[in-house]
């Protein structure tokens, strides 16, 4: 008990004079009217008429029409995989090493490759089951080619439990090669990788 | 008495008496007290004792090749430096195997190997087992500073194999298997500084596409045409097993994983070996694709299987079965009084038994560890190259390292042989029992015999034997004489003998080189497991039109894991179990593919006999035979660290009652015209490896049998054997001479590798086409 009385005779404390409260109706009505038609009111709500007015008028709108629109997610955010392709000629990126398969700590990246026509190792069959990806972004850092990177498509609700994924379905189309971004996650080459690249010594 | 000095054997420790002390050398190897057998390389006793030296080139089972200079060590007391891998111990030597100076001089051989090395590890087959990629880490190349002018190298392929030049890093050790062990001498060294590479002298032609050479390739130069690009090899799982093709039963590994993205169900790749120490022909390796899958428990199936069992009155069965079920089936003989029919084995059997009589051992002597180390071999009655081709690969050793002579007696001259064989001798078909009795004259009259073999001696004609037989006098005294001041004798024997009408008789005369010529003989077995069947089931003589269950052959209900059958059965790589093999030795071989359908136990058990799994019966195979009490799960499948084969274990020789009676020669047959040799040619042996080796569905013959044929190349013809028809398409063998022609005995599933009869048969041309 003595703690509390020492705790109250330190803090100190002010008593505003609000005035009474209104205590007849007419008062109460007077305060109502006062409130009401106050400035403050319409400062408040300038904001708000601003942008109002900006969305309906001049087409400026801060709202994010989800699902048709989706906001702008940094380059390290780790969503469904995005298969790349050389742009100079189109081919997929991938060569088959198997390394993403390897490294894949929840094992869900199986993949299939032969002797192709051309003398080369072919991707003949690649999935990804994303009811068991933890979106560890370990493929795309291990991959060489920068072949598989993490793409921006976070949403991973799917009618079955296990959702797979195929080569065709992450690579980039071929149409829209174009647009195709390079990938500046996990994985990507520093800012300042050619400083770093030594020559083959060649005495010819 | 015992000096305090353990010499590590195979994994088990000797103790070495004081006088034989001789024989080892004491060395001490950074530090370490190293203890060898006297002509070991310093390479061999630091391997067998745990330390570590760096090779690149070097590969146990070859002679020292010497190429990568990796294995250098400094020798305490003396200037500079030796290859330890070619360098043989000297008692007292102190070692040193890793030294600054050793350390940059490795770096700098790695960093020479590496030189326009492509960098295309990511998709190399070879990656994650490459000695190339393990030793430039091992040595920290994180620079090169060596350069050359690259030219431009073509992939070549050859047949099963792949070459691919920019990776070779030329260290030999393909050429010399191809030399030392397969005997065939194909590949070369194109000699050219940096320009040097390897050569295929003959390209597919005559190459017997064992993949040896892809096999011990330490880089992914030569690589399976087959496997390439179609896995890396850290996904595949290894299952330790026993090729099942032929009775050498060399250890392999089938190499597993998922078919594809969408079928999970696992298939083989690959096929690997304990390359280092043991070989495999290209059967083991390119034909392991025959499990029989997608077999469901098919219950009606089983229950028309039951009621077959209960009918019947004989099993017939091949030989490619395991040790278990071999017991399985003489279980159901003890209980249901079936009889057991095995053609394959049954000849075989008999011929031991009779072998044994003379020799007073329950098995032949040899094995082919000695008859590699052989100094002098005879080869008879079996074109070997076919029939085994592991046991010639041991030949061509022998004649490698010790120069064997190499004497090869058969009615057809062999040229896949010639590189090996020092005699020829060409008997006539149908001669063998006066062969084997010329033999024996020869080798064996000068020595102190028993009284029955001295009358048997005397008695022969020579002169009338070596007429009727074709073989000279001379010759086999040029034999004798080549034989003298040698020190191991083998004497591989083959299946020409076995089903020939005077089989026992020439069985009791060849023991006779085990008892007085401490002779390294060896019984080839003509099948997987004839040996194992022979030891394990009472067979019987063929029965005639008796309700039968044919366990892949054909029987009135068959069981099979090929073909058309009656009841789905697992394959021999679908299956845990042993089998006998020529060495004698029980090896294990495990499940490599799931099978989903009911396998010869369910059977036994549901007959009555009352075993969990097959592999329980592994313990209780016959003892009489020479098996032993032990557990499946207890059979090693390794080999020892100096390379020692201590897979399973070995059978135990019985001692058996001895009765030397000789039965007097009977006149020898006459073959005159066409005949035809029933031989599995390449690697072919059974319905399983014959998708591998489709040329097997030919006859081939020389010019003269086509003459004497009136065939022409390319013609069809329909042929009787055994009251059998077989179609063949005649092929022209400029390389053949005489009037023998080759043709396999199996080209449909169902059907077994070797004859109830003998395996030359007389044909004639009947007028209405079809030859009998």
């Amino acid at each position: 008990m003595n703690g509390d009385v020492e705790m109250n005779e330190k803090q100190r404390y002010i008593t505003l004079d609000l005035g009474g409260a209104p205590m007849t109706p007419w008062c109460r009505f007077k305060r109502v009217v006062k409130r009401t038609f106050r400035i403050e009111l319409f400062i408040g709500l300038w904001v708000t008429i601003r942008e109002m007015f900006k969305t309906l008028f001049m087409g400026k709108s801060h709202t994010t029409k989800y699902p048709f629109e989706k906001m702008p997610i940094s380059s390290r955010y780790r969503a469904i995989h995005d298969m790349l392709r050389l742009l100079e000629s189109g081919h997929y990126r991938c060569i088959g090493c198997g390394l993403c398969e390897k490294i894949c700590i929840s094992n869900c990246i199986a993949m299939e490759t032969r002797y192709d026509e051309n003398q080369r190792k072919e991707v003949s069959g690649y999935t990804i089951n994303f009811g068991r990806c933890i979106f560890c972004g370990y493929c795309a850092e291990v991959c060489p080619e920068l072949a598989i990177v993490h793409g921006a498509r976070y949403e991973t609700a799917s009618e079955q439990r296990a959702s797979f994924s195929l080569f065709e379905d992450m690579l980039t189309p071929i149409d829209k090669l174009k647009e195709q971004k390079e990938f500046e996650g996990y994985g990507a080459p520093s800012p300042w990788a050619d400083k770093n690249i030594k020559k083959t010594p060649l005495a010819y | 008495m015992y000096a305090m000095l353990l010499y590590i054997d195979g994994g088990g420790v000797v103790m070495v008496k004081k006088s034989d002390m001789a024989q080892y050398v004491n060395i001490t190897i950074d530090g370490k007290n190293c203890i060898g057998k006297q002509g070991d390389t310093i390479l061999q006793i630091a391997r067998a004792n745990d330390v570590y030296i760096p090779t690149l080139c070097y590969l146990s089972k070859v002679k020292p090749i010497a190429s990568c200079r990796m294995c250098l060590v400094e020798i305490q007391g003396s200037e500079g430096v030796v290859l330890s891998c070619q360098e043989r111990a000297v008692e007292g030597t102190v070692i040193t195997t890793d030294s600054k100076m050793l350390y940059k001089h490795r770096q700098n051989i790695m960093k020479l190997f590496g030189v326009n090395h492509p960098l295309e590890c990511g998709v190399c087959d070879k990656s994650g087992e490459c000695d190339l990629q393990n030793k430039t880490l091992e040595f920290d190349v994180a620079t090169q500073n060596f350069c050359a002018k690259e030219s431009d190298k073509k992939v070549e392929n050859w047949g099963f194999i792949s070459y691919d030049p920019s990776l070779c890093i030329v260290c030999e050790k393909c050429v010399r298997i191809c030399n030392e062990i397969v005997g065939e001498s194909i590949l070369e060294v194109a000699v050219g500084g940096y320009k040097s590479r390897i050569i295929n002298t003959n390209k597919e032609a005559d190459c017997s596409n064992c993949g040896e050479c892809m096999a011990v390739c330490p880089v992914g130069a030569l690589t399976n045409s087959e496997f390439k690009y179609s896995s890396n090899a850290w996904e595949l799982e290894r299952i330790p097993a026993t090729c099942v093709h032929c009775s050498s039963g060399c250890p392999l590994y089938y190499e597993v994983k998922p078919s594809s993205t969408a079928n999970r169900e696992e298939s083989i790749y690959r096929v690997t070996n304990p390359f280092e120490f043991s070989s495999l022909c290209g059967a083991g390796r390119f034909a392991y694709d025959f499990a029989n899958k997608d077999a469901k428990k098919d219950k009606e199936a089983f229950t028309r299987a039951l009621k077959a069992f209960e009918g019947a009155k004989s099993i017939r069965f091949s030989a490619n079965i395991t040790n278990e079920e071999a017991l399985i089936l003489q279980k159901l003989k003890e209980k249901k009084g079936y009889k057991l029919i095995c053609d394959e084995a049954r000849n075989y059997q008999k011929f031991l038994a009779a072998y044994s009589m003379v020799s007073g051992k329950s098995l032949y002597s040899g094995d082919l560890a000695t008859l590699k180390d052989s100094d002098a071999i005879i080869i008879f009655g079996t074109r070997i190259n076919d029939d085994n081709p592991m046991v010639k690969y041991h030949i061509s050793m022998a004649s490698k390292w010790h120069r064997a002579r190499v004497a090869y007696l058969h009615p057809m001259e062999d040229v896949s042989m010639s590189k090996i064989v020092t005699q020829f001798i060409k008997y006539e078909v149908g001669s063998e029992e006066g062969v084997v009795a010329l033999l024996a004259n020869a080798f064996l009259s000068d020595l102190r015999l028993s009284d029955a073999v001295k009358e048997y001696l005397e008695s022969l004609d020579v002169g009338n034997l070596s007429a009727e037989s074709n073989v000279g006098e001379e010759e086999l005294e040029g034999l004798v004489n080549s034989f003298e001041k040698k020190n191991t004798f083998s004497f591989v024997i083959g299946a020409d003998l076995y089903a020939h009408p005077r089989a026992q008789e020439i069985a009791k005369v060849l023991a006779l080189f085990e008892k007085y010529l401490d002779c390294n003989v060896i019984l080839t077995p003509p099948a997987s497991n004839a040996l194992g069947v022979a030891l394990i089931c009472n067979l019987d003589d063929e029965d005639v039109n008796e309700q039968s269950i044919g366990y892949n052959v054909k029987g009135d209900f068959t069981l099979g894991s090929l073909g058309e059958v009656d009841l789905d059965m697992p394959a021999l790589n679908q299956q845990e179990g042993t089998l006998t093999t020529i060495d004698k030795r029980v090896v294990a071989t495990h499940v490599a593919l799931p099978f989903g359908g009911y396998v010869l136990n369910d059977i036994a058990n549901a007959l009555g006999l009352e075993t969990e799994y097959t592999i329980d019966y592994t313990k209780e195979l016959p003892k009489r035979s020479g098996y032993k009490a032990v557990e499946f799960d207890t059979l090693n499948h390794e080999f020892s660290k100096e390379g020692n084969d201590i897979r399973g274990y070995l059978l135990e020789t019985k001692d058996v009652k001895i009765d030397e009676i000789f039965e007097e020669i009977e006149e020898l047959p006459a073959y005159d015209g066409g005949v035809v040799y029933w031989c599995n040619e390449g690697i072919h042996f059974t319905y399983n490896t014959l998708y591998k080796y489709p040329a097997s569905k030919y006859l081939k013959g020389s010019k003269q049998f086509a003459v004497a044929m009136k065939i022409s190349d390319g013609e069809e013809l329909i042929f009787e054997n055994e009251k059998r028809q077989y179609r063949r398409i005649f092929k022209l063998d400029e390389t053949m001479k005489g009037t023998i022609a080759i043709t396999s005995s199996v080209t449909e599933p169902l059907e077994v590798s070797s004859f109830k009869n003998y395996r030359y048969t007389l044909m004639k041309l009947q007028e209405d086409g079809v030859i009998r």
